[in-house]
């Protein structure tokens, strides 16, 4: 299949008053036409600004893209010129925000909101824009007699469909969803992952979710790739991730999720913090959290490496123990 | 469609302004101020610079509904006169102020770093000289008359306007929207025109409509030092000044350009409170 995103090595650092913020330190991935990337970490771990520089949104200064490559359908994405690069933003990459509740302008209707992008990226007049909003957002369930409406008008969760359809307007290749559940309730988090799946069957659109919910990616992601401290730690497909887990990290986050069937008191979390990334570990970056952690670990920094297919892992430990 | 669309928000925005009586009321007094401004030659008993020395220094009377000033001018039509000259400096002002500062004030918060403190020093700059020494000294520069007066007392008050505007859109561009505006593939000029401009006009209206009062009270103060628009063209706040000296003796002299004056404000803060209640679609009950 063909390779529609392929980042290499990106490094994102921001300069600030406290010293440098290694956001990201050489992470590389890469996504095939029609997949569903599930990129899977805690909070400040580096996905949201890898992201964003994806999209090229990242402020600079204070941010530096200092190394690395992001390929987008083959072309170098950090090289092209800012023209370029607004008429791929919301056409060919668009990207679904965190939070609903901010992400809409507060004065617009929806419709014209939707129209907006409608009209940024095809040549159709303004009544053309609306009756293509108006079907958006039909498509995503809500009525189009409420696109005169605006935004506090709506629930969060009808809010979050909006983005969506702004998203999805111009059926663009490539969807960056950066944790699209995380500010809704739990039955909404489920209507809204229908929806993108749906979304997804229909158009087959390329999907990278970011998201720190395990349950969110098994359902509809196809691979994944665990990011701690701005570098991925394990990467493979959902089943080599789920049933085949290699890396430590990877275990304490499935050990930290309660399950149904069992009757625990308390929940297992990882102990300790992520790293300062001002001030990150010479070696393994989860060295000082990790119960596998060996003399090795501490002082040498592991490289990604392939166990078998698609399967990389980043750790000392469970090469040793599958050599 | 569009245009329906764009016609039903007006539609919404007067129905939300209508809805506050005290706006509407703003708004009439403005109206009826612009209507004897625009029909003046009509309505105006005397002529402006019409003297009668003999006359001179009368209180209320049939034949003068307001008196007359020192060179026996009768007041009322100078008022009425006035205003076409008032009116227009005052809201021609403040709209040069408004959209050079907003402008300046606009494009420091986008753009932020190194572009934002030049433009900033710059406005500091202008602000540790007092406008009024500002006005006079661009006003000297240019020569006396209503343009020139206009542009002066406008330009004196861009650093206010800078400064305002400055903070309100700092506080827009961290919103996410504008973060989203840039996914989608708008570009900076767009953003700030579409997003961030509407979402920070409430500050600019009501530091536009006080804006006004003191715009008025500058080009007077511009006349009353020779500097501003020359006699006997009539404008409230040279009346006022020209009446200063009497005032013991003659008060309508003073009293009546000062209650126009006061009225034009005061109409342009109650139209400026309601629209902007009426611009935000929050405010919808």
């Amino acid at each position: 299949m063909e390779k529609i995103l392929e980042i290499k090595d990106l490094g994102i650092r921001f300069k600030t008053d406290d010293g440098i913020v290694n956001a990201v330190n050489g992470v590389t991935l890469e996504l095939k036409k029609g997949e569903v990337l599930g990129l899977v970490g805690e909070t400040g771990a580096g996905k949201t600004t890898t992201a964003l520089a994806i999209m090229r949104l990242i402020q600079i200064p204070p941010g530096e893209i200092y190394q690395g490559s992001i390929l987008f359908e083959g072309r170098e994405i950090l090289d092209m010129s800012d023209k370029e690069m607004q008429q791929i933003r919301g056409d060919k990459i668009s990207m679904i925000f965190q939070d609903p509740m901010t992400s809409l302008n507060p004065v617009r209707t929806v419709g014209e909101q939707i129209a907006e992008v409608i009209r940024l990226h095809q040549k159709v007049s303004a009544a053309e824009a609306m009756r293509k909003a108006c079907e958006m957002l039909e498509m995503v369930g809500i009525p189009a007699e409420r696109s005169g409406e605006y935004p506090h008008q709506f629930s969060g969760g009808m809010k979050q469909r909006v983005i969506i359809a702004i998203a999805l307007a111009c059926r663009p290749d490539l969807l960056i969803a950066d944790e699209p559940t995380t500010a809704l309730d739990v039955t909404i988090q489920a209507q809204v992952m229908d929806l993108m799946e749906n979304l997804k069957k229909e158009f087959g659109t390329s999907m990278i979710l970011i998201t720190h919910d395990l349950g969110v990616v098994a359902e509809i992601c196809d691979k994944v790739a665990i990011i701690y401290a701005g570098e991925i730690l394990e990467y493979g497909t959902l089943e080599e991730i789920y049933n085949h887990t290699a890396h430590p990290y990877t275990q304490g986050l499935f050990d930290s999720v309660p399950d149904l069937d069992e009757d625990v008191r308390r929940l297992k979390p990882i102990d300790g913090l992520m790293p300062d990334p001002t001030d990150l570990p010479s070696g393994c970056k989860f060295a000082p959290r990790c119960a596998r952690c060996t003399e090795q670990c501490r002082t040498m920094h592991p490289d990604m490496t392939v166990l078998n297919g698609n399967h990389g892992v980043r750790c000392f430990a469970a090469l040793n123990r599958e050599g | 469609m569009k245009g329906n669309h764009k016609r039903s928000r007006l539609l919404g925005i007067w129905k939300r302004f209508s809805r506050s009586k005290t706006a509407m009321l703003g708004l009439a007094v403005l109206c009826i101020f612009i209507l004897l401004a625009v029909f003046a030659p009509l309505i105006a008993p005397y002529g402006y610079d019409e003297q009668n020395l003999r006359e001179a220094y009368q209180g209320i009377s049939m034949r003068h509904l307001l008196g007359t000033d020192n060179l026996g001018r009768d007041t009322l039509s100078r008022l009425i006169w006035g205003s076409r000259i008032s009116l227009v400096v005052g809201l021609l002002a403040v709209a040069i102020g408004a959209a050079v500062g907003g402008l300046i004030g606009s494009f420091a918060a986008f753009y932020g770093g190194r572009i934002d403190s030049v433009l900033m020093r710059v406005v500091d700059i202008m602000m540790a000289i007092p406008s009024m020494v500002l006005a006079i000294a661009i006003c000297a520069a240019l020569g006396p008359g209503l343009v020139n007066t206009m542009i002066a007392v406008g330009f004196s008050s861009v650093p206010t306007y800078a400064r305002v505007v400055r903070s309100a859109v700092l506080t827009i561009r961290q919103q996410e929207y504008i973060e989203a505006a840039g996914a989608i593939g708008s570009g900076n000029w767009r953003t700030i025109a579409k997003h961030i401009i509407p979402n920070s006009l409430a500050p600019i209206i009501v530091q536009a409509s006080l804006g006004v009062g003191n715009a008025i009270q500058s080009a007077a103060s511009m006349s009353f030092l020779g500097l501003g628009i020359q006699p006997p063209t009539p404008e409230w706040g040279a009346m006022l000044s020209t009446g200063r000296q009497f005032i013991r003796d003659y008060p309508m002299m003073v009293v009546a350009p000062g209650i126009c004056i006061m009225l034009v404000i005061s109409s342009l803060n109650l139209l400026g409170d309601g629209l902007r209640d009426a611009l935000d679609p929050r405010m919808k009950r």
